[in-house]
């Protein structure tokens, strides 16, 4: 196990170097010049190369990666074109919201994803099924931006009891963790209920029915075992999209996260942020990822690595 | 249920239920984008600059009906040439940290600003000063190497506010994460989407009547609505125009709207066939109802322009109209050879209003057979395509739509910016690439005199020649709209779209 967990650790590096010279590309390939931007509408073109050489951008594209990545090795991200400040810190201010918003949404959505599919899938063609995935592809069809509104013109205009947006305090993470965990809810939904059915088909669980063990036990400890593995597949992808940052909740509810970070950065081409941003993304997914492989394991300690 | 009943129900639901009344004195203040930073002369954006006034203050300043006002400056004189000016400062004025404010103080600050190694983005301010003599503790004299008439004015612009000299000193280039002036509040933090300033109980005009002011970023203009609906914000300046019918009922909530100084025109590449042709250009113009513009595009908060620059700038005259006529738009075109029309194409940043306005301009111009394509920019993709053009004839800009507003109150940087032969990107705006000897003329005369009335005479020359050659389509000058709740006084938008907030107060 240790050894394997070691052997994934170093396999990573290929990939976030990878990543790293992909988004470094990307981000100078896309047509507007930052120097602009930063030296301010009624600069003079010559103001405009001297920011150019002052921000490092008059060098030659390899040799600016190579500054990039000498830098980020030693863990300096570089300072934000638009606000000035360092990279670290203004990822540093939005990313606990953004983790904070995700972790909640999951923790509630993953649970009663996984109540709603395992009941659907029990209960098929009955009317606990038909509610169950009513639910769910509403769930999934609710247009987050509009159910958003919704649930402030509800619950903050008409009754009052809860804050229009903004971070604080736990009276802020409800509607916010409740309209970004909807659609993971009804994802998780189908695809427990689908699971389940499949594993049901299994020898297993029909020689465990046959030599007597209670229903419960077959639902939640036979089946629902073996059901986890595609499941946390699912909740992992799923998590790991969400501490992307959602834009559309961040910029609803106020929320100040990464999401909105990044679509700000983008617009002014704020090359260190948008770099440090989608580097932190592939971490975060690399990081996930591992995760759930060591899950794997202690879901099933028949899957053995080598 | 689509989004303005959702709205609109959400407005009854408060008409039944009043939020509960604000406990702190705090003004709450909801505003589209994040500010970009806190060093009012490194930044660009008006909502950065006018929330920096909180903090801030330059030797000049403007009332809410943009009349340009001395702040920390007590008077001044020019010599006749303007390239003089002896400016009295106050003397009862301490910054945040204690220091003195002086001449000392004037003159650390403009030449920081001025100082081209410092690349700070308003430098072109102050970039005609050759030299700032300190006369005595409370008199400096600025001496410019070329005549400037509107020099005052550029000093009442916000990039031109004093910071403390022992800030800068201390903070060097990190002074925008330390703001320190003579404001009416003292800076206290500047998160993620939010700045939080508190009262300096020491302001020299008196303290202010609330203790804290808040501004927070907020995209989502539905939920700034909610917000003032809720009593979490008090103020929401540009407030969107189609939103206004959803709060006009609530006894809680009034809108203001009053005109801006921001001016929308389509730019017309002159440089290019068939606009290098003075009747097109006309022609253009009389086939645009700007009357439906406005209520069009802007809900019908807006008026139609009567000149280059919008009434609100100083030495605006009524250069004449361009009024809505098919028949006399066909006879142009067809005395210019284009009887048939053309096909052209139109661009502008990608957002909801100039997309609106570009749809209005396509419709328009099909009257008279012309063929107009939509490309709307994403900013940074605009910045390269249109601002950053080394010469004239790279340009690939045939129409542009956009507006413009000119944060010195004053004509010279409503006119000269956008149509000094020389002016074109990248240097300035000029992109509609007009030369005209004699509009060139009358604008550099009018920078060479610091005499309001020469410079009015100028002023009204180049208007009139500049209305007449058509530069551009000339369309409107949308109007100010805010949002406040009722209990709130003294706050109120700027015409160049930023707002004051020194004199709020809570009526309860």
């Amino acid at each position: 196990m240790l050894s394997y967990l070691i052997k994934r650790l170093l396999g990573t590096i290929p990939v976030i170097l990878m990543v790293t010279l992909a988004v470094f590309a990307f981000v100078h390939m896309l047509p507007g010049d930052p120097a602009r931007l930063v030296a301010g509408p009624e600069a003079t073109a010559s103001d405009v190369a001297a920011v150019r050489a002052a921000l490092g951008l008059d060098q030659s594209l390899p040799h600016q990666f190579l500054t990039y990545i000498t830098h980020t090795v030693q863990g300096d991200f570089g300072v934000s074109l638009k606000t000035r400040r360092p990279v670290v810190e203004e990822i540093g201010m939005r990313l606990m919201p953004t983790v904070w918003l995700t972790v909640i949404a999951m923790i509630w959505s993953v649970a009663l994803g996984l109540l709603i599919g395992v009941v659907s899938a029990v209960k098929r063609g009955k009317w606990p099924d038909y509610g169950g995935m009513i639910l769910a592809v509403s769930g999934i069809s609710f247009p987050p931006f509009w159910l958003g509104l919704l649930l402030i013109n509800l619950f903050s205009v008409r009754l009052g009891w809860l804050p229009t947006g903004g971070y604080g305090t736990w009276q802020h993470f409800l509607m916010p963790s409740f309209t970004l965990g909807l659609g993971v809810a009804a994802v998780m939904a189908r695809f427990t209920r689908s699971a389940f059915i499949e594993i049901a088909r299994e020898d297993y669980v029909r020689t465990a029915r046959a030599k007597g063990v209670p229903e419960r036990s077959v639902i939640w400890h036979h089946s629902l075992r073996n059901a986890l593995i595609p499941i946390i597949t699912m909740v992992g992808l799923q998590f790991g999209f969400l501490l992307g940052g959602s834009i559309v909740i961040e910029s609803v509810f106020a929320w100040p996260g990464v999401g909105r970070l990044l679509v700000d950065s983008v617009s002014y081409r704020d090359y260190p942020v948008i770099q440090a941003l989608v580097l932190m993304f592939s971490l975060q997914f690399i990081f996930i990822n591992l995760l759930v492989d060591i899950l794997y394991v202690l879901v099933n300690p028949e899957i053995r690595y080598k | 249920m689509t989004l303005k009943s959702l709205l609109i129900s959400s407005a009854l639901g408060v008409a039944m239920l009043a939020p509960g009344a604000v406990l702190a004195k705090d003004l709450t203040v909801a505003i589209q984008n994040n500010l970009t930073g806190l060093d009012p002369t490194n930044v660009n954006d008006t909502l950065s600059q006018t929330s920096l006034r909180l903090i801030y203050q330059g030797l000049f300043g403007f009332d809410e009906d943009m009349n340009l006002v001395p702040l920390l400056a007590e008077s001044y004189e020019s010599n006749g040439d303007a390239t003089e000016f002896t400016i009295k400062l106050r003397h009862d004025v301490k910054f945040h940290d204690g220091t003195d404010f002086n001449a000392d103080a004037v003159k650390t600050n403009l030449d920081r600003l001025r100082n081209p190694d410092n690349n700070l983005s308003r430098r072109s301010l102050v970039s005609m000063i050759s030299d700032v003599q300190v006369v005595d503790d409370y008199t400096v004299k600025l001496v410019l190497d070329a005549p400037f008439g509107a020099m005052i004015a550029s000093l009442a612009h916000p990039g031109a506010m004093i910071i403390s000299p022992a800030a800068l000193a201390e903070y060097g280039d990190d002074i925008d994460r330390h703001p320190v002036g003579t404001g009416a509040f003292i800076f206290q933090n500047w998160a993620a989407d939010t700045l939080e300033v508190s009262r300096n109980d020491d302001y020299w005009k008196g303290p202010a009547k609330v203790d804290n002011v808040i501004i927070r970023s907020v995209p989502e203009s539905g939920a700034r609505m909610a917000m003032l609906q809720t009593g979490e914000a008090q103020f929401v300046p540009n407030f969107p125009p189609e939103l206004i019918k959803v709060i006009e009922n609530n006894p809680d909530l009034t809108v203001e709207t009053s005109p801006s100084i921001v001016e929308y025109y389509v730019a017309l590449n002159n440089n290019k066939e068939p606009f290098g042709n003075k009747k097109v250009r006309q022609a253009l113009n009389y086939a645009v109802d700007k009357d439906a513009f406005c209520k069009i595009v802007f809900s019908g908060l807006c008026k139609p322009a009567d000149s280059i620059i919008p009434e609100g700038l100083s030495f605006h005259v009524n250069a004449g109209d361009y009024d809505y006529d098919l028949d006399k738009a066909k006879q142009l075109m067809a005395e210019a050879g284009y009887e048939d029309g053309f096909s052209t194409e139109i661009w502008a940043n990608s957002n909801t209003e100039s997309l609106r306005a570009m749809q209005f301009l396509q419709q328009q111009l099909s009257q008279i057979n012309v063929d107009l394509n939509i490309v709307p920019l994403e900013a940074g993709v605009a910045a390269q395509r249109i601002w950053s053009i080394e010469t004239p004839e790279d340009a690939e800009v045939q129409m542009y739509y956009g507006g413009w507003s000119s944060s010195t109150g004053d004509a010279d940087w409503g006119i000269r910016p956008l149509l000094l032969g020389e002016n074109t990107p990248p240097n300035m705006f000029n992109v509609a690439y007009f030369t005209d000897d004699k509009v060139d003329a009358a604008i550099n005369g009018a920078i060479s005199t610091a005499n309001p009335e020469e410079r009015a005479t100028h002023y009204e020359t180049a208007q009139k020649l500049a209305w007449e050659g058509a530069p551009w389509i000339f369309l409107g000058v949308a109007d100010l709209i805010a949002a406040q709740t009722a209990d709130v006084t003294g706050v109120h938008m700027l015409p160049d779209r930023g707002f004051l907030l020194e004199d709020a107060a809570f009526s309860e």
